[in-house]
């Protein structure tokens, strides 16, 4: 299918002639596929044409035009991931590249409301100016400040700083039929305050269990609860690329990495950290993750690799505290030494001795801004798997075991051998929590149907055999529509919903479900 | 090399978009946080670095074809490897490097754009990109007592480069650096007009072969004067010397220095003293190809070790930005009496381009001007009254934008700061 000519007439007299394009030359650059679950094919299907909105209204007529001309649609804000794809013919996308504004920073009310190409670093950097702070998405401060449609929003600093469907807070939504809605207080006033009202609350819509990963319409503008930051307006980060690093560790900050003798007691130790609220990151890792995170070349990740294996004694966790005064800082070291110590935890000193490498790793992680190199720098692909958000030790156990799986893998020489350890966080100092398996492999259509045939097949038999819950790595019509069944049908439900707000099936929903019977 | 040497680098983009912003350690605020100029303007993905590789395997996959909008998207890039410096701040892959070849096949497979066909049309006749007749009846060097390295023996070349000698606007800056350098007393000498391009620009382009043969012949009259040292105050033409001439094999121990270097180094030494007071309060813009893109070519040949990694036998080192030319202008210019410094939030390894380089100037004017503009809007931000830079290209870029444009800003080289501050 081609675009008609009337039809890109239709949408250029929206966005004007500069600001779409259906030449194969702009196209191509967009059927890229991502590094994520990568090695299928090299290239997706073809978008139809690419649009780039620039405001609300211009995003409503695009998607009133989808329906009327029975095209598909799907938006996009920095394209990380394969949710920014369409899996077929037919579909338009919205580049919301132009959408890039911070609308408002209400720092008495601590929110932030921001339109969808502002990146993490950009707002998270305003409020640093300000003493406010940010949770991040995981995937990076490269990507949208507020990844309503295509991330769970959990990240680095949502062990102070939440995650996405608890910070949102009002909405502004373009469903699929093309009207405006405007949810939480919005939907009453012209105040972003709140997410749930005066005004409808869709906010389980929207979201739902894995968000809708762009298959729900378009989401223009979103306010987000922000935090409060003791630390300074602007890092002294110093140096050239890649070896960005402060020349010393900020008053009442430290960063420590500590490993366990068991889950037990790396359990424990995060549940006594959260109870006495010390930290403001606190990331289960790994030494690949650490080596990979100071590492600047694949070379010295490998070195480093080696190095921080012999200092591990078990699963790991990496916490970051910040004091609001000395007096502050200097209770929560005291506590956190208690913690340690009545855990068993060991301190890895390589990581702490030199204030330029615990300083690099203390700003690279409040910016998540080294992501890509702990996920895709080995190979430009990462696959694996994500768990649920649900309480911390069943996330734990279910990572863990299905962690196992990836031994076989490494075994086969299929993956890439950077153990088989997998990472746990805990949010908002609670029970409750989040586990991922990171597999990093040469993209080939081979190693993608392992993964997709073998690895994952066994991952959700064990998530549903032992009642771990629907992973984050649930979705689509067929993984929907497996998990549905053993948890209350959710699966008819999400299809209802999908119906209900997207009668023509306009919202392209590969990444989300389709409203097929 | 090809662009198919370059399958499995293109290949490696994860689509993380970190070719768009500065490195993210970097960004202070919602503003400055873009670092490509092409994307930044034109917005579609394809004008990114990650969308230029995602294209580069379409070429390579035959999935698409070479087209008239694959050369404008092509040609509307700068060249100036910020994308690539952000990438490296993550990944072990090139981007550079390959946008660069992608120039080069489009050449050699007779997809060429008129603008530039011209100009090398005038570059095989002449050696050079300006009209001979330009610089033979007035020139820059005129006035000077210098000796001509194309007849006699020097110590030093000082090249002027071909975007001083076709502007006389310009003139003042190559007249700045050599009575500098006449001023400290070395054994100078120019070829006047007898002076060829480098041929960075015309490899830049895509016309790799014409580089070539322009590099051998540079090479033969550089060694007939016996000179150890190549001096020059452009970053194109430094670039090209130094990385370039490096890479194919010509440079051999000639070596090349960018003025800035140069009176820096003199500055250390005590043999040249800046003494008058320059009440100024100045922003200095990195040039691209005397930053970023001018740290030294690393020789690296092997092969890809088979396995889930992507690691080399032998191990390969990657051009990170990290060794261009940062600290040197900086030091000339505090080494100025009265003179105050303050810095933009792109700098160094992560500065937002001029506009000029690429071809964009000539390919695409009014974009080389918004480029421009937008480098201005940042320098006037910092309250500075002068952007000071190393690179007439750049200085006649950030000149060109200023038309028309409300503005107090100055536009200087170091090297005329320099003069006015020590002659």
């Amino acid at each position: 299918m081609t675009i008609k000519k009337e039809q890109y007439a239709a949408f250029e007299d929206i966005v004007g002639p500069e600001n779409i394009s259906a030449d194969p030359v702009i196209l191509y650059s967009y059927a890229w596929r991502s590094g994520l679950l990568a090695g299928a094919t090299k290239f997706t299907p073809r978008f139809e044409a690419i649009v780039l909105p620039a405001s609300t209204l211009e995003v409503q007529a695009i998607v009133r035009l989808c329906n009327k001309f029975k095209l598909q649609f799907k938006a996009s804000s920095t394209g990380w991931g394969i949710f920014n794809d369409t899996s077929g013919p037919g579909v338009i996308r919205l580049d919301l590249r132009r959408m890039n504004r911070i609308l408002e920073i209400n720092e008495k009310n601590m929110y932030a409301v921001v339109e969808p190409y502002v990146i993490g670093a950009q707002l998270q950097a305003e409020l640093m100016k300000r003493g406010l702070n940010c949770n991040m998405c995981g995937a990076g401060s490269n990507c949208s400040a507020l990844p309503i449609a295509a991330h769970q929003g959990i990240g680095h600093l949502s062990q102070s700083g939440s995650y996405g469907e608890r910070n949102q807070l009002a909405l502004e939504w373009v469903t699929p039929d093309g009207e405006i809605v405007r949810l939480g207080s919005l939907g009453s006033s012209d105040e972003w305050f709140c997410g749930d009202g005066p005004g409808p609350s869709l906010r389980g819509i929207v979201r739902g269990n894995v968000v809708p990963l762009g298959g729900l319409g378009v989401f223009t503008r979103a306010a987000a609860k922000i935090y409060h930051w003791p630390g300074p307006a602007r890092f002294p980060i110093e140096g050239v690329s890649p070896r960005y690093a402060p020349s010393h560790i900020p008053e009442n900050f430290s960063i420590g990495f500590y490993s366990f003798s068991s889950m037990d007691s790396l359990d424990e130790a995060q549940r006594l950290i959260g109870e006495s609220e010390i930290a403001l990151e606190l990331m289960g890792f790994n030494a690949a993750m650490a080596s990979a995170n100071i590492a600047t070349s694949n070379e010295e990740d490998v070195k480093l690799f080696r190095e921080f294996s012999q200092y591990v004694q078990g699963p790991c966790i990496m916490i970051i505290m910040a004091g609001n005064s000395a007096r502050d800082f200097e209770y929560k070291t005291k506590v956190l030494a208690q913690i340690i110590d009545r855990t068993g935890g060991k301190a890895i000193p390589r990581l702490l001795d030199d204030p330029k490498v615990a300083g690099g790793c203390l700003w690279r992680w409040l910016r998540s801004c080294a992501s890509i190199r702990e996920v895709f720098r080995v190979s430009g692909c990462f696959g694996g798997e994500v768990g649920q958000t649900d309480s911390f030790r069943l996330m734990a156990d279910y990572i863990f075991k299905t962690g196992q799986v990836k031994g076989d893998l490494i075994k086969r020489g299929i993956v890439y051998n950077d153990g088989f350890s997998p990472f746990t966080q805990s949010f908002e100092h609670g029970h409750y929590g989040h586990g991922e398996l990171l597999i990093r492999y040469m993209p080939n259509p081979g190693t993608f149907r392992v993964l997709a045939q073998e690895f994952l097949v066994q991952a959700n038999e064990t998530a549903i055999r032992d009642h771990f819950g629907v992973p984050g790595h649930v979705f689509g019509d067929a993984s929907h529509d497996m998990y549905g069944p053993h948890c209350s049908n959710y699966h008819l439900w999400l299809r209802r919903i999908k119906k209900a707000f997207d009668p023509n099936g306009a919202s392209e929903a590969s990444h989300y479900i389709t409203n097929k019977e | 090399m090809g662009l198919a040497d370059y399958q499995q680098d293109m290949e490696t983009c994860c689509r993380c978009s970190a070719c768009k912003f500065i490195p993210l350690e970097n960004v202070r605020g919602l503003n400055n946080v873009n670092v490509c100029p092409s994307i930044a303007r034109y917005n579609f993905h394809a004008y990114s670095g990650g969308g230029r590789l995602g294209i580069g395997v379409a070429l390579l996959e035959k999935e698409l074809d070479y087209s008239d909008k694959l050369l404008e998207v092509v040609y509307n890039c700068q060249m100036c490897g910020a994308c690539d410096i952000s990438c490296k701040y993550a990944m072990d892959m090139e981007v550079f490097e390959p946008i660069s070849e992608i120039r080069i096949s489009c050449v050699e497979n007779g997809l060429t754009v008129p603008v530039f066909e011209k100009m090398m049309a005038g570059f095989r006749r002449n050696g050079r990109l300006v009209q001979p007749g330009r610089i033979q009846e007035k020139s820059w060097f005129q006035g000077f007592q210098v000796k001509d390295y194309t007849r006699q023996k020097v110590d030093v070349i000082f090249h002027a480069g071909c975007r001083i000698s076709g502007d006389e606007s310009l003139w003042k800056v190559a007249q700045a650096n050599l009575a500098l350098l006449q001023k400290v007393g070395i054994d100078i000498g120019i070829a006047g007009a007898e002076e060829r391009c480098c041929g960075g620009r015309a490899y830049y382009l895509g016309y790799k072969t014409d580089f070539l043969k322009q590099a051998e012949h540079n090479m033969k009259q550089f060694a007939r004067s016996g000179a150890r040292t190549l001096v020059t105050g452009c970053a194109e033409c430094y670039q090209a010397f130094k990385v370039l001439y490096d890479r194919f094999g010509f440079k051999g121990n000639l070596e090349v220095l960018h003025t800035t270097e140069f009176f820096a180094r003199l500055v250390r030494e005590g043999k040249l003293a800046p003494s008058k007071k320059i009440n100024l309060k100045v922003t200095y813009h990195d040039p691209c190809y005397l930053g970023r893109i001018g740290e030294p070519w690393i020789h690296w040949k092997g092969k890809q070790i088979p396995g889930q990694i992507r690691l080399f036998d032998p191990p390969r080192e990657f051009r990170r930005g990290s060794y261009g030319v940062y600290v040197p202008p900086r030091e000339l210019l505090l080494s100025i009496p009265g003179l105050t410094l303050t810095e933009m939030d792109r700098t160094r390894e992560y500065a937002w381009c001029c506009g000029a380089g690429g071809g964009v100037k000539e390919y695409n004017p009014q974009f080389a001007v918004w480029t421009a503009r937008e480098r201005l809007k940042e320098a006037e931000t910092t309250g500075a009254e002068a952007l000071v830079t190393a690179c007439p290209g750049c200085e006649k870029s950030f000149h060109d934008a200023l038309q028309g444009q409300k503005t107090a800003l100055q536009i200087y080289d170091v090297a005329e700061l320099i003069a006015k501050a020590s002659l």
